[in-house]
């Protein structure tokens, strides 16, 4: 293991840090007011971190969900989509229900996971029958989905209220509980920990896992030992479509407390860099959750105060992704120079 | 009739960048690399076409700026697939945020707003002219892949890169050339959203394009001209949504505009086991 091997996250961090430092000299502000609104604006106060530790959830969701994916080989580019769907069940059911409180949040979770995994099974279904490439199918499905959401939210689920594209709000009582008072952190955040753990145990303890990491890393040899891959393949994909919808359900639960067509700003993209600089292990996923949840959040106070558009982070987000990639080959050719 | 022949003129249109970006396809996965950054290059050729365009007053001199910013586009994924072995996907999913990322910052610095560019100038009646190149690039690709040591080259790249080695060549040169051109073709199909068909760079214009584009490379058979033959398809989807609008009372404009998406959907699902990719597409060499 060398040394640019083990602390490819530390590396990634680094560049993080140079490259905004020059996207803020390019914009005209000192990398160092510029630093210091992104961190004041994501850690600053409870009020702060609460915003902080809301992305932090968002973009965990789905993470976990691709995560699964791309164990399994699958290269699930739909969260975004999956999330969406979710969201769309669970503020459409929640704004028609009438039971009581703790069995609606119970049933607009399940809806979320439902939806997210109807959309990722299809794909998975696809790709299993047909084997239609998931990649592509993944990415369509996400406009499908959020067409299919502007009408009927434009039409037959849209709030009587409403001024926008979005449902009737949610009766308070089928809100998520907050963690942190006077901030909009749900209890989604535990949720999201927990599933966090589950996968963890999964990869490591237990035959599904074991076959999971088996079709992604040799197929082949996985499919002359008797895994049913087709199962495995359409397995995989809703449950990561699942995990999107629930963090889909739990935005609307949780944050927003009604679905509205602007709910996600991109978080089944970004989450793919959430997974990938996570390495594919659920824990380091939290971390890496955090690290992006701190730059969604800070990334708007930042914006605000030096003038740094937030979408630029996407441009460092492809940035990470790319050199961690890389980082493989680089440690491999330093390791062999070493040896020679 | 007349509906008739705004649908044939709008699916052409449409088509048209669908049809560059997919020959792009074809040729980066003949040579062995896969391309899920057309979707990005595309951005990139498109934004930077509206930026020259807009500081020169000059479209065609945009048109060209959009193809070299597709091409070094192409070359970074060229460069991250076969001199850093980077997985191609991985790789390609990198270059699409860069390129989105990258188009949204551009747009705040130079125009000083974020969403979109101001109006520039755009090629106007005269984007005929590449309606009817993107069909001659896809005689010629065909032409050149198929009949020329070039294109047999390329292919073999694609089919097994050890043979085009022990033939004395380089398939790492191959590939990076190949997919450099991909890339080039993607930034000329942007270059065609934002300056032929329109004239301005919004964020998000590509719409998806880049991804619809490998399904008809995947329709096609990984040919140029059953490539463009598909992409002509999804072209007619995507111009129906308009032609049919206000027309079809029980169902919604929002709705339709899912059409080129499922038809691309279909499309994917309904080529099984009738097509084969290159035997080393995706596989690093």
């Amino acid at each position: 293991m060398s040394v640019l091997h083990r602390f490819g996250g530390i590396v990634a961090v680094l560049l993080v840090i140079v490259l905004m430092s020059l996207a803020m000299v390019v914009a005209g502000t000192s990398p160092i007011d510029g630093f210091s609104a992104l961190l004041t604006g994501a850690l600053g106060g409870s009020n702060q971190l609460g915003e902080t530790l809301v992305a932090t959830t968002a973009l965990l969701f789905p993470a976990l969900g691709i995560c699964l994916a791309f164990r399994a080989g699958l290269f699930n580019i739909g969260a975004e989509g999956q999330l969406i769907v979710g969201a769309l069940l669970a503020g459409a059911a929640g704004a028609q229900m009438h039971v009581a409180a703790p069995l609606a949040i119970a049933i607009m979770l399940l809806l979320g996971a439902i939806g997210g995994g109807v959309w990722g099974g299809i794909a998975g279904w696809m790709k299993a029958r047909f084997n239609a490439n998931e990649i592509i199918s993944t990415l369509m499905l996400n406009f499908v989905a959020a067409s299919v959401a502007l009408t009927l939210v434009s039409g037959p689920l849209r709030g009587p209220l409403a001024t926008g594209a979005e449902t009737a709000w949610l009766p308070p009582q089928y809100w998520l509980p907050t963690l942190i008072p006077h901030t909009r952190l749900s209890a989604a955040l535990v949720l999201a920990l927990a599933i966090a753990a589950v996968l963890t145990w999964v990869f490591r303890a237990t035959v599904f896992g074991y076959e999971l990491n088996a079709a992604g890393e040799a197929p082949e040899a996985a499919k002359r030992n008797g895994i049913n891959i087709a199962r495995l393949t359409w397995l995989s994909l809703t449950l990561s479509g699942a995990i999107a919808g629930l963090g889909g359900a739990s935005i609307v639960t949780g944050e927003l407390h009604r679905f509205n067509t602007q709910l996600s700003p991109g978080y089944g993209f970004t989450a793919i860099a959430v997974a990938l600089v996570g390495d594919l292990q659920p824990l380091w996923i939290c971390v890496a959750a955090f690290g992006f949840g701190i730059l969604e959040s800070g990334g708007l106070a930042m914006q605000a105060s030096a003038q740094v558009p937030k979408d630029a982070i996407h441009l460092i987000e492809g940035l990470i992704i790319l050199v961690l990639a890389a980082r493989r080959y680089v440690a491999t050719r330093i390791e062999k120079g070493q040896a020679a | 009739m007349e509906i008739l022949s705004a649908l044939i003129v709008l699916t052409l249109i449409k088509a048209t960048p669908i049809i560059y970006a997919a020959l792009g396809g074809v040729i980066s996965e003949r040579s062995g690399v896969i391309n899920i950054g057309l979707e990005g290059m595309m951005a990139a050729g498109a934004f930077t076409a509206a930026i020259v365009s807009y500081a020169t007053n000059a479209p065609l001199l945009g048109v060209l700026a959009g193809i070299v910013a597709g091409g070094l586009a192409g070359l970074v994924l060229a460069i991250a697939a076969t001199r850093f072995k980077v997985d191609q996907i991985v790789a390609g999913t990198g270059i699409n945020l860069i390129c989105a990322g990258g188009a949204a910052y551009g747009l705040v610095l130079v125009f000083n707003q974020p969403g979109a560019s101001k109006q520039v100038n755009a090629l106007g009646p005269n984007y005929w002219v590449l309606v009817v190149l993107a069909f001659a690039l896809a005689i010629a690709l065909q032409w050149l892949l198929s009949r020329t040591p070039w294109g047999l080259r390329v292919r073999a790249c694609g089919e097994n890169p050890r043979s085009v080695a022990a033939a004395g060549l380089d398939p790492l040169a191959l590939r990076t050339f190949a997919v450099t051109l991909s890339g080039a073709l993607a930034g000329l199909g942007g270059a065609f959203l934002s300056i032929g068909e329109l004239n301005l760079y919004s964020d998000g214009m590509t719409a998806g394009r880049g991804f619809i584009a490998l399904a008809a490379v995947i329709f096609g058979r990984w040919n140029p001209l059953g490539a463009t033959a598909a992409s002509v398809v999804f072209g007619l989807f995507e111009a129906l949504q308009y032609v049919l609008q206000g027309k079809i009372s029980w169902l919604p404009a929002d709705a339709m505009q899912a059409l080129p998406y499922i038809a691309a959907l279909i499309a994917l699902a309904g080529v099984t086991g009738r097509v084969r990719a290159p035997a080393s597409d995706g596989v690093p060499y």
